[in-house]
């Protein structure tokens, strides 16, 4: 095997429906000093931090260049400091780049979003859609998604029932993880009496609002035992970008997360999803994509995935045990959520969910509506 | 030669060979004939994708002729008259095979009238001589201006415009006080301008073009005025553009979190305070999380000020729209950065000055101190920058 790169440490806030006593770069200060105490890290120019990588949303944040407002807290001063303005889970791509190139060999990556701080999320991604065509009719990630939602459901035979199913499940789990937004209490009858928002989606189908910080050290394979014992290394990477006008696009296909996955597993030495991989992490960020993105990186049949719900498919194949997107991320950080987790249980440090003899994990990340862009991340122990 | 709509009927003759279509000819093979009122005969042989254009005494030997006065002919290939009506009206007539002539309509691509170049001159004396009557009197309720136009160049000369009690008046060259003048070195560019082929600031910035006067009062001219018309544009645009406005606008809530906090507050109570870095002692304006350059949480808070010496001032000219407001502000005005009492170094504050007082600030260099200034408090104050109005020369 060639030269890797290492996850070393990790560190977030918790996810929360608002911190209305911190702004962001106080949350960001939180996950930075962690980092700093957990691997004794430095910013000398030589043998320390020279290159890190923000994820924040102009958008979201109000201000262009929304890295601009944090980089006092991150550390950035004098060295390099690029944004990440894609899903988080790219930027782990980016940091393999700088570190496999040789131009880097430790890279501190950190992302925020306060998802409270907008009047409305859906206004903020009613912004990512064309302005003159798609925008006036009030297009945005959730009305999106339920184009796609409508279309999937009929092809895979998902029932309201089994949505609700997802939603308990997902709010069930996130009780086990101490860093996943507290949410109410939800049985089967409460999803499926939740007010339909937009056909076939309700209110419970859809990920919570939510404020959330996190960071993380990646180093070169020769750097990572002097920040941790137990490095997790990143196997293989892959991302596809689906067309952007949705009429463009087959939305029940799966095309950019097929695509996205065999690029990963191609790299990770990844033959059968099923039986080399121990556990997976899926952004959904509405309940129907649990079983959807399921398909797309190959546990559950073309098609057949109301049948996976019902046959247990989740629980096989240790999938969202963090409580997955659909507890509640910043839409943004979905994909910095699901290798955070990766990492914790691969280091065997996931508490209560922790599954016994994980070697490898599966992170993937959407964004855009209706999962327009698709990356998959392979970690290992 | 009799000209109608600036064209000769020779003109649509001389120019039929290179308006030819040869994929309009295909299978044509025939002679027709043009007799054309007060103008002559012609024969047109086409044959095998080709043609042969001649003048004739008489149009023997074609399969058919076309009829026409001078007027009727030139105005149907300009697209001024209808065809069909000048036909059904017996202005135009078909001698012979009238099938046959039909044929005719592929044979040519329309015909347009070459253009005629315009001078600087021409230019002008039509841009001042439509001056008048693209005046908007509606739009200039209670406006009282004169404009001056000072164009340099060998084609140049001064015009005045007065908009007064909703009418216009031209008058040549500048014998009294404008409001606005706008001069220009070449007349050339100022045509230019008009036209859309340079772009106004790019002549303002490289100082070939300047506005005398209040420069607002010149930017309100497009009000006043119609627009210009080219006389030698087609009327068509080459490109189909449209100009789409959009206004982005999502309401958001920050909560300051508790460094920023404090020091907002702190302004309420007519208060500077700042948080001193632990390690290399600078302090921070605005007060923020962590010192940048140690890396360390700065949490020794100092109040400081409020009186300062000003280091630096900018004169800003341009009307940049008020972010509270969305209105111009007056301008010119000075941002100011003041090194407030108990701070060094670049432990620099920025606010205005007060506008009046603009022209009397020095600021200081080394170890010169710079105007001394104090801060004036709003009296309704908030938690905000503009707890602040303003500094002023404390005097």
């Amino acid at each position: 095997m060639g030269k890797r790169a290492a996850i070393c440490a990790v560190a977030q806030v918790r996810n929360q429906p608002e911190y209305p006593h911190l702004r962001f770069q106080n949350m960001l200060l939180e996950c930075f000093e962690s980092i700093m105490e957990q691997t004794k890290v430095t910013f000398d120019m030589e043998k320390g931090i020279r290159n890190i990588i923000t994820c924040s949303d102009d958008v979201f944040d109000a201000r262009t260049i929304s890295n601009n407002g944090v980089t006092d807290v991150v550390g950035a001063h004098f060295r390099g400091e690029e944004k990440m303005a894609q899903e988080s889970i790219n930027g782990l791509g980016y940091a393999m780049a700088c570190i496999l190139s040789g131009h880097d060999d430790v890279v501190l990556f950190m992302g925020h979003c306060k998802e409270s701080q907008s009047e409305s999320r859906l206004m903020c991604t009613n912004l990512a859609y064309d302005p003159f065509y798609c925008r006036p009719l009030g297009m945005d990630f959730r009305s999106a998604d339920a184009l796609q939602a409508g279309e999937y459901t009929e092809k895979a035979g998902i029932t309201d029932e089994q949505l609700a199913k997802i939603v308990v499940r997902a709010r069930r789990n996130g009780k086990k993880n101490p860093y996943a937004r507290v949410n109410d209490d939800v049985d089967e009858k409460t999803v499926m009496s939740s007010p339909m928002v937009c056909d076939p989606l309700r209110a419970l189908h859809c990920y919570p609002v939510t404020d959330w910080a996190y960071a993380m050290l990646i180093a070169s394979e020769e750097r990572a035992k002097e920040f941790t014992k137990n490095p997790v290394w990143m196997a293989g990477f892959g991302s596809c970008m689906d067309e952007y006008f949705m009429g463009d696009r087959d939305l029940a296909s799966n095309f950019p997360l097929k695509n996205a996955a065999a690029r990963a597993y191609a790299k990770a030495g990844v033959k059968d999803p099923k039986k080399d991989i121990q556990l997976f992490e899926l952004s959904d960020h509405a309940a129907y994509q649990l079983p959807l993105w399921a398909e797309g990186v190959g546990i559950a049949g073309d098609g057949k995935g109301g049948a996976w719900i019902d046959e247990g498919g989740p629980d096989t194949f240790n999938v969202n045990l963090s409580g997955g997107h659909l507890n509640g991320n910043p839409l943004l950080l979905g994909g910095a959520a699901r290798a955070i987790e990766c990492f914790l249980q691969l280091r065997g440090e996931a508490g209560e969910r922790q599954v016994k003899g994980v070697k490898r994990a599966l992170a993937q990340a959407a964004y855009g509506g209706a999962g327009q862009h698709q990356a998959v991340l392979i970690m290992e122990s | 030669m009799a000209e109608y709509w600036g064209v000769t009927v020779d003109d649509i003759f001389d120019t039929m060979q290179e308006r030819f279509r040869p994929e309009g000819a295909a299978g044509v093979d025939a002679v027709f004939g043009y007799d054309i009122a007060g103008a002559g005969k012609w024969k047109l042989t086409v044959k095998d994708g080709a043609m042969k254009l001649e003048k004739a005494k008489d149009l023997a030997g074609c399969v058919a002729s076309m009829v026409s006065d001078s007027e009727t002919f030139v105005g149907v290939n300009m697209g001024k008259v209808d065809a069909t009506s000048a036909f059904t009206g017996g202005k135009i007539k078909v001698e012979g095979d009238l099938g046959a002539f039909g044929k005719t309509g592929k044979l040519f691509r329309k015909y347009a009238p070459p253009k005629k170049e315009m001078s600087v001159k021409d230019y002008l004396a039509d841009m001042f001589g439509t001056v008048v009557s693209r005046f908007k009197a509606d739009a200039t309720e209670g406006v009282d201006y004169i404009y001056g136009f000072d164009l340099g160049g060998k084609d140049g000369g001064k015009w005045t415009v007065f908009i007064k009690d909703q009418k216009c008046r031209l008058v040549t060259g500048i014998d009294c006080k404008t409001s606005v003048t706008l001069e220009f070195g070449e007349a050339k560019d100022y045509v230019d301008m008009i036209l859309g082929k340079i772009d106004a600031n790019s002549l303002l910035a490289a100082g070939r073009g300047a506005a005398i006067g209040d420069i607002n009062i010149a930017l309100k001219w497009g009000l006043y005025f119609e627009k210009y018309v080219d006389p030698m544009a087609t009327g068509e645009p080459e490109q189909e553009l449209l100009m789409l406005k959009k206004t982005i606008s999502v309401n958001q809530a920050f909560v300051t979190g508790p460094i920023m906090g404090k020091f907002l507050n702190a302004l309420k109570e007519k208060k500077i305070i700042t948080n001193r870095c632990p390690k290399c002692g600078r302090m921070h304006f605005p007060a923020r999380e962590v010192c940048a350059e140690c890396r360390v949480r700065a949490e020794e808070w100092v109040e400081v000020g409020p009186k300062g010496q000003v280091r630096y001032m900018e004169y800003v000219y341009y009307s940049f729209p008020d972010p509270l407001t969305g209105e111009s502000r007056e301008t010119p005005y000075g941002m100011i950065m003041v090194l407030l009492d108990g701070c060094k170094g670049n432990d620099i504050f920025m606010h205005l000055i007060r506008s009046d007082q603009i022209d009397r600030i020095q600021g200081g260099r080394n170890e010169k101190s710079g105007t001394r200034v104090r801060p004036v408090w709003n009296e309704h104050r908030v938690g905000s920058i503009f707890d602040i109005k303003y500094f002023e020369i404390d005097e």
